[in-house]
C-alpha cells in the first residue's frame, strides 16, 4: 500500500510501486483529465503537480509520490475558475482539447512563480507541452490574460 | 434561401425516445437521393424510434445530436450555433450529444474533407426554422390568433399585440402533432444574431477541467485493457511468440495472436490482455515475438525519391488535365524552367494516440472511441463480423485530434476482434510509438514542374506528379490518373494561361498511406505554388502582382487585394523576406503571406504570417481563425522539422523525440482575415494548411536567394 | 631519478558555496603530489579532456543556457533553460522529467537525484573550451565552484552525478575511458603540477 494525496483526498493505493502516476491516476483513481500522449516525457499531456512542481506523470513512478501531495487538472480549482481556466474559456484556446489539461497545469506553475510573465518566460515555461492543433498563439494570449486577471484579483 | 420539402413520418419504428418531445430530423429512405425532413412526437410512443437531430422537451431544453465528430474543428459549437439562430433559442439551453454511427439517419458522417458545415448547414437551418414555425403555429392556435401576429425569441413564442408568451416547453405537445410547414423562410445574413459571431465554444469549459471524455477516457463496467505488439515491418506475420515472461507480469491475464485488416491486407499482432493499461504495456514489453516478413519489399526512403525522379524524367504519365499544347510550347520556348519538388511522408500524430473500446456479444457489438467516420465503422464491423447493422452501435467520443487517421478502420476492427476472443469489454491503447510507426501515412510525393515565359507572360505550365495513390488500396488504378493530381491548384488559372497540363506518373509501393489534413493539396500546393513563384521570378515580376494578373476571378482579386493591404506587402523593409502562396481546397481559397528575417544569431526566423480565407458563408469567425492558426503550426512542422522515413522496411521514427513537433517557442504569430461574402460555405478545417510551406520557402528565397524545393528543410541551415 | 612521493597537507579553503551546486563534503584535504612534470601533467589532462568533452559530461556543461542532448550533443528540445539554480525554469524543471534514477528504455529521461546544470552564477562551461581554457577554468576556484584541488579530485572521482556518466542508461555512449581510469588521470594531472596545455593544444 502506498499513501498519496490527490486533490486533497487521501488514497491508499495497492499497485506496483513502479507504475507511473499517470496510470495510477487514470486507471486506478479514475481521474481521466490527465492524458497519455507519449509515455516518454516528451509532450506534457500528463502534467500534474507533485508537491507543487509540474511533473510528467508518465515517467514518474508511484513510489516517488509516497506520502506526497498531488494535484491534477480536476483539482486545480473548485469551479473551473482558476485564472487560467477563465482565460482559456474567454480566449477559446482549446481545439481538440486533449493537451490542454497539461498546458494549464504547466501554465499554473508559471503564474505562481511569475505574476507578469513575458513572452520569453512563456516560451521557457510552456515549450515542454505539445499542442498538435497548434493553439500556441492562444495559449500565449490566455496566459497574459490570466496574469492580468490574477493581478486584478489580488488588488481586490 | 432555398427550402426543403417536409413530410410527416410517423411510421418510423423501433424504440428509443420516451416522454413528450418535439423531434425533428431527416429521414434518408434507402436508395433515396434526397433526404426528407421529418417531425414527430415522442409522446406515449415507447415503441417509436427516431434518431432526431433535434429534440425539444417539455422543459424547453433542446437536445441536439451532433452527427459529426468533434476533433477540434468545432462542430460541437458551430452546429448548435446554426440551430439556435433559426430556432430562436439561447445557446445555453442547448445540450449536445454525439450521434451514433447511422448513415440511414444522418447521411454521411465522415468528418473529413472539411465538410461538417458545408455539407449540412442548409439542412440545419431549414430544420431549425421548421421547428420554430411549428412552435409559433402551436402558440397561435392556443391563443386563437393568426400566426403572423406571433414571433419567436429566446425560447419563447410571443404574441406581439398582447405581449402574451409561452415558452417552448409549453408548446411541445401541441407542436409535435402538427405537420411541418412546407416552405419556411430563412433569415438573411444581415438578420443573424448568432451566426457569424465569434461566440465562445460550448466544449471549452469541459476541456479546461478534465471533464471532456475522449476515447482514451472511456470506462466500461468490467473493461479489460489490451496492448498489441504489431509487426514492425508493415506486412510481417507472426512466426512464433513466447509469452512466458509476459504472463508473469502482475495483472496480465491472457496473450494471443490477433489480426486486423489494413484495407485489403492483414496486419498481425500479439495482444496482451491485462487489468490495467500499464500492466498490458508491461506485458507487451516482456513478449518475445518472431516475425516473418519475407516477401515484403524492404523499402528505403532514398530509393523512393530516386524512383520518383527517374519516373518524372522518363515517363509522361497518365494525363489528368490538359489544355492547349504544353509540349509544343515548351519545345520552342526560350525562357523556361524545369524543376523537381519533393514532399515527405507524414504521420498524423494526433495528441490522443489511437485507442478504442469495444464489447462483442453474440447478438450485439458496441464500440466507443475517437472515431471520425462512425458510419464507415458501422458498415465495416457489420460486414467483417457478419452482424446485422442494427445490432452494431458505434459511439463517438471527443477526439484528441484526428487529421484523417481516425477515419481509418484498422483499430476499430482490431478491438472488436479482441473483444470477441475474450468475450469481455476491452480497450486497446496504442502507444505513441505504435501511432508513429504503424502508419498509414500521408504519402511523400514528388513533382516536376516545367514552364515557359513568353513576352513576360506565362505561356505554359506542365506538371507531373509521382507518388503513391491513396486509392491504390482498393486495387491499383490501372491506366487512370490520380483524380487529385491538380487538387489545390486555383481554377481561374485555367482561364488565363493557354497551355496547361497535369499528369500522374503511377508509382506503386506497399506502404500504407491515406489522407492527412488537406490531403493532396498539402503536397500539390507546395509544388504548384512554389512553381508559380519561380515563374514570377523568371518573368521578373512581383509574385503577388503576378497572381493578380492570372487570377482574374473576382473573389481571387479581392482576396489578393486584402492580402496586400493587411500584410504591408508593398512597404517591406530591407532585410525582410516576404513570400506568398494561394491555394484552394474543399471549396475554400486561402492566401498566405509569410514574413521572415534573420535573428541576432543569423538564423532565419518567421516574424509573422498573414492568412486570408475566403470560405463563403460561415458560422463562427473565431473558430475559423483558430483553425487557420492551427493549420499554420501543423504546416510548419511538416515543412521544417519532421518526416517519416524508411530504412530497410522499418519506420525510423518512434516518438516525439525523433518526430519533433513545433512548440510554443517555434510558433509564429498568425493574423487571420475572413472574406465577407454570401457564396456557398466552403471548408474551414483544412484549407489553411497548404499555402504555408510555399509561402515560407518563397519568403526565404526573397531574403536569401535560396530556393527550397525539398521538404522538410532545416530552418537553422538556410 | 628516484621518484619521491610526498603527501602534503593543504589548508582547507572555504569554497564559494553556491545555492544548490555546492561541492560535496570533502573527506580528505590530502592529495597525491609527484615531482613537477609538465609533459606528464598535460598528457594526463588531455586524457581527462576527452572525457569532459564527451557527450555524457559536456551535455550538462553547455556554452549557452540550454542543456544539450544525445550523443550528437544537440540543444535540448522543449526550449529547456538553465534557470538561476541550474535546475530549470517554471514548469520545465529538470526533475519534472528526470527522476532520481534512469527511466528504462531508449530515449527515456536519464536520471540522478542531483540532475541539473551548473547554476547561472557558476556556469562551468565545457562546450567550446580549448584544453588550456578548460584546464585553467577547472583550477580556478572562482570558476570551478570554489573547489580546492583536493575537492576537484574528489568531485571527479566520487561525485554521484559525475558518476552517472558511466551509468547513463539505455542507448547512450559511455565516456572514452572507465571512471577509475578517468579519476587516475585527474590525480596524475594534479599530482604532476596541474599544468594547463599550451594554447595550441586541441
Amino acid at each position: 500500500m502506498i499513501n498519496i494525496t490527490v486533490n486533497g483526498q487521501h488514497h491508499e493505493v495497492d499497485a506496483d510501486p513502479n507504475m507511473p502516476l499517470l496510470w495510477v491516476i487514470r486507471d486506478i483513481l479514475g481521474l481521466t483529465g490527465t492524458k497519455y500522449g507519449c509515455g516518454a516525457a516528451q509532450c506534457g499531456a500528463c502534467t500534474i503537480h507533485l508537491n507543487g512542481e509540474a511533473v510528467r506523470s508518465c515517467v514518474t513512478k508511484l513510489n516517488r509520490a509516497a506520502g506526497q501531495r498531488i494535484v491534477t487538472i480536476e483539482g486545480l480549482s473548485a469551479n473551473n475558475d482558476h485564472p487560467l481556466q477563465l482565460a482559456w474559456n474567454e480566449m477559446n484556446v482549446p481545439q481538440c482539447g486533449y493537451c490542454q489539461s497539461g498546458q494549464i497545469m504547466s501554465g499554473a506553475i508559471l503564474l505562481r512563480e511569475n505574476s507578469n510573465p513575458s513572452d520569453q518566460d512563456i516560451d521557457d515555461a510552456m515549450s515542454g507541452n505539445i499542442c498538435r492543433c497548434g493553439t500556441y498563439q492562444r495559449i500565449r494570449a490566455a496566459i497574459h490574460k490570466a496574469a492580468a486577471m490574477q493581478t486584478e484579483g489580488a488588488k481586490l | 434561401m432555398e427550402t426543403n420539402s417536409i413530410s410527416r413520418r410517423n411510421f418510423l419504428r423501433v424504440s428509443g425516445l420516451a416522454g413528450t418531445a418535439l423531434c425533428l430530423g431527416f429521414y434518408f429512405p434507402a436508395n433515396a437521393k434526397n433526404e426528407e425532413l421529418i417531425a414527430a412526437s415522442a409522446e406515449g410512443q415507447s415503441g417509436f424510434e427516431f434518431n432526431a437531430w433535434m429534440r425539444i422537451d417539455t422543459d424547453g431544453k433542446v437536445t441536439l445530436t451532433d452527427h459529426r465528430a468533434e476533433m477540434g474543428q468545432g462542430s460541437y459549437q458551430s452546429v448548435p450555433q446554426i440551430i439556435a439562430e433559426e430556432l430562436e433559442v439561447d445557446l445555453k439551453d442547448i445540450n449536445v450529444i454525439f450521434a451514433i454511427g447511422d448513415p440511414d439517419k444522418y447521411g454521411s458522417q465522415i468528418t473529413g474533407g472539411s465538410s461538417t458545415i458545408r455539407g449540412s448547414y442548409k439542412k440545419l437551418l431549414n430544420l431549425s426554422a421548421t421547428a420554430r414555425e411549428m412552435l409559433i403555429s402551436a402558440a397561435a392556435n392556443k391563443w386563437g390568433v393568426p400566426a403572423s401576429e406571433c414571433y419567436a425569441q429566446s425560447g419563447h413564442v410571443i404574441h406581439k399585440p398582447s405581449g402574451k408568451k409561452f415558452n417552448y416547453g409549453e408548446l411541445v405537445t401541441d407542436a409535435s402533432k402538427l405537420s411541418p410547414p412546407k416552405d419556411v423562410k430563412l433569415k438573411n445574413i444581415s438578420e443573424y444574431k448568432l451566426i457569424r459571431k465569434p461566440l465562445n465554444r460550448l466544449d471549452t469549459p469541459m476541456k479546461t477541467n478534465g471533464e471532456a471524455i475522449f476515447g482514451l477516457d472511456k470506462k466500461l463496467p468490467g473493461m479489460l485493457h489490451a496492448a498489441v505488439e504489431r509487426s514492425p515491418r508493415l506486412r510481417g506475420k507472426v512466426k512464433s511468440f513466447d509469452d512466458s515472461a509476459a504472463l508473469k507480469v502482475p495483472g496480465v491475464k491472457k496473450v494471443f495472436k490477433i489480426q486486423m485488416m489494413v484495407f485489403n491486407t492483414t496486419r498481425d499482432g500479439v495482444v496482451v490482455i491485462a487489468n490495467s493499461t500499464w500492466a498490458a504495456m508491461q506485458g507487451r514489453k516482456a513478449l518475445r515475438v518472431e516475425w516473418d516478413d519475407s516477401g515484403f519489399e524492404h523499402v528505403n526512403t532514398a530509393d523512393i525519391y530516386n524512383a520518383h525522379e527517374e519516373l518524372l524524367k522518363k515517363e509522361e504519365g497518365i494525363s489528368h488535365k490538359k489544355q492547349g499544347d504544353p509540349d509544343g510550347a515548351l519545345a520552342k520556348a526560350t525562357r523556361q524552367i524545369d524543376v523537381i519538388y519533393q514532399t515527405p511522408y507524414q504521420s498524423h500524430a494526433a495528441m490522443e494516440p489511437l485507442n478504442c473500446a469495444a464489447y462483442y456479444q453474440p447478438d450485439k457489438i458496441e464500440i466507443w472511441g475517437p472515431i471520425q467516420a462512425p458510419d464507415w465503422v458501422l458498415n465495416d464491423i457489420s460486414t467483417k463480423f457478419k452482424m446485422p447493422k442494427d445490432k452494431v452501435v458505434v459511439n463517438m467520443t471527443f477526439l484528441g485530434g484526428g487529421f484523417g487517421r481516425k477515419a481509418f478502420l484498422d483499430y476499430t476492427h482490431e478491438v472488436v476482434a479482441i473483444s470477441k476472443e475474450i468475450g469481455a469489454p476491452v480497450q486497446v491503447v496504442w502507444s505513441r510509438e505504435d501511432d508513429i510507426k504503424q502508419g498509414p501515412y500521408r504519402a511523400g510525393i514528388s513533382y516536376r514542374g516545367q514552364g515557359a515565359i513568353e513576352n513576360g507572360e506565362i505561356s505554359t505550365l506542365k506538371f507531373k506528379m509521382a507518388g503513391q495513390n491513396i486509392d491504390h488500396w482498393n486495387g491499383p488504378a490501372r491506366g487512370k490518373a490520380n483524380g487529385s493530381t491538380s487538387e489545390g491548384f486555383l481554377k481561374p488559372y485555367y482561364d488565363s494561361i493557354k497551355n496547361i497540363s497535369f499528369a500522374d506518373v503511377p508509382y506503386e509501393m506497399p506502404l500504407p498511406n491515406m489522407w492527412w489534413r488537406s490531403v493532396y493539396a498539402s503536397t500539390n500546393g507546395f509544388a504548384y505554388e512554389s512553381f508559380m513563384n519561380e515563374m514570377a521570378v523568371l518573368a521578373g515580376q512581383d509574385q503577388l502582382d503576378f497572381r493578380r494578373k492570372y487570377l482574374k476571378d473576382e473573389r481571387c482579386q479581392r482576396l489578393i487585394d486584402k492580402m496586400e493591404e493587411v500584410s504591408g506587402w508593398k512597404s517591406r523593409q530591407k532585410n525582410q523576406g516576404y513570400g506568398v502562396a494561394i491555394t484552394e481546397c474543399f471549396e475554400t481559397t486561402v492566401g498566405q503571406i509569410v514574413k521572415v528575417s534573420r535573428n541576432a544569431e543569423g538564423k532565419v526566423k518567421i516574424d509573422k504570417v498573414w492568412a486570408v480565407m475566403d470560405c463563403g458563408w460561415y458560422v463562427n469567425p473565431d473558430i475559423i481563425r483558430a483553425q487557420v492558426e492551427g493549420s499554420v503550426v501543423m504546416a510548419l512542422g511538416a515543412a521544417t522539422i519532421h518526416e517519416i522515413t524508411f530504412k530497410n522496411g522499418l519506420v525510423e521514427q518512434n516518438n516525439f523525440y525523433d518526430y519533433l513537433m513545433p512548440r510554443m517557442s517555434d510558433a509564429p504569430p498568425v493574423e487571420v482575415h475572413i472574406m465577407e461574402n454570401t457564396a456557398d460555405a466552403g471548408g474551414v478545417g483544412e484549407p489553411g494548411l497548404p499555402p504555408f510551406a510555399p509561402a515560407l520557402t518563397d519568403a526565404i528565397y526573397d531574403l536569401t536567394g535560396n530556393r527550397i524545393r525539398k521538404l522538410p528543410f532545416n530552418m537553422n541551415a538556410v | 631519478m628516484k621518484k619521491l612521493i610526498v603527501i602534503i597537507l593543504i589548508a582547507s579553503i572555504t569554497g564559494l558555496v553556491t545555492l544548490s551546486f555546492r561541492p560535496e563534503t570533502v573527506k580528505t584535504d590530502k592529495y597525491l603530489v609527484l615531482p613537477k612534470d609538465s609533459v606528464g601533467s598535460v598528457k594526463a589532462f588531455m586524457s581527462v579532456y576527452t572525457v569532459l568533452k564527451s557527450a555524457r559530461c559536456m551535455n550538462c556543461h553547455p556554452a549557452g543556457d540550454s542543456p544539450l542532448q544525445g550523443d550528437d550533443s544537440h540543444i535540448h528540445t522543449m526550449n529547456v533553460k538553465r534557470g538561476a539554480d541550474g535546475k530549470g525554469l517554471y514548469s520545465v524543471r529538470c526533475s519534472n522529467c528526470h527522476q532520481a534514477e534512469n527511466t528504462a528504455g531508449l530515449h527515456m529521461p536519464p536520471g540522478n537525484p542531483k540532475w541539473g546544470l551548473p547554476p547561472a552564477n557558476m556556469r562551468m562551461v565545457f562546450q567550446g573550451r580549448t584544453p588550456r581554457q578548460l584546464a585553467l577554468q577547472l583550477l580556478d576556484p572562482k570558476q570551478n565552484g570554489g573547489r580546492t584541488k583536493a575537492q576537484l579530485i574528489e568531485h571527479m572521482a566520487h561525485d554521484d552525478l559525475v558518476g552517472w556518466a558511466w551509468h547513463p542508461g539505455d542507448g547512450r555512449t559511455l565516456p572514452p575511458m572507465s571512471r577509475p581510469a578517468f579519476a587516475a588521470q585527474v590525480r596524475l594531472w594534479i599530482a604532476k603540477g596541474a599544468y594547463a596545455p599550451s594554447a595550441k593544444a586541441k
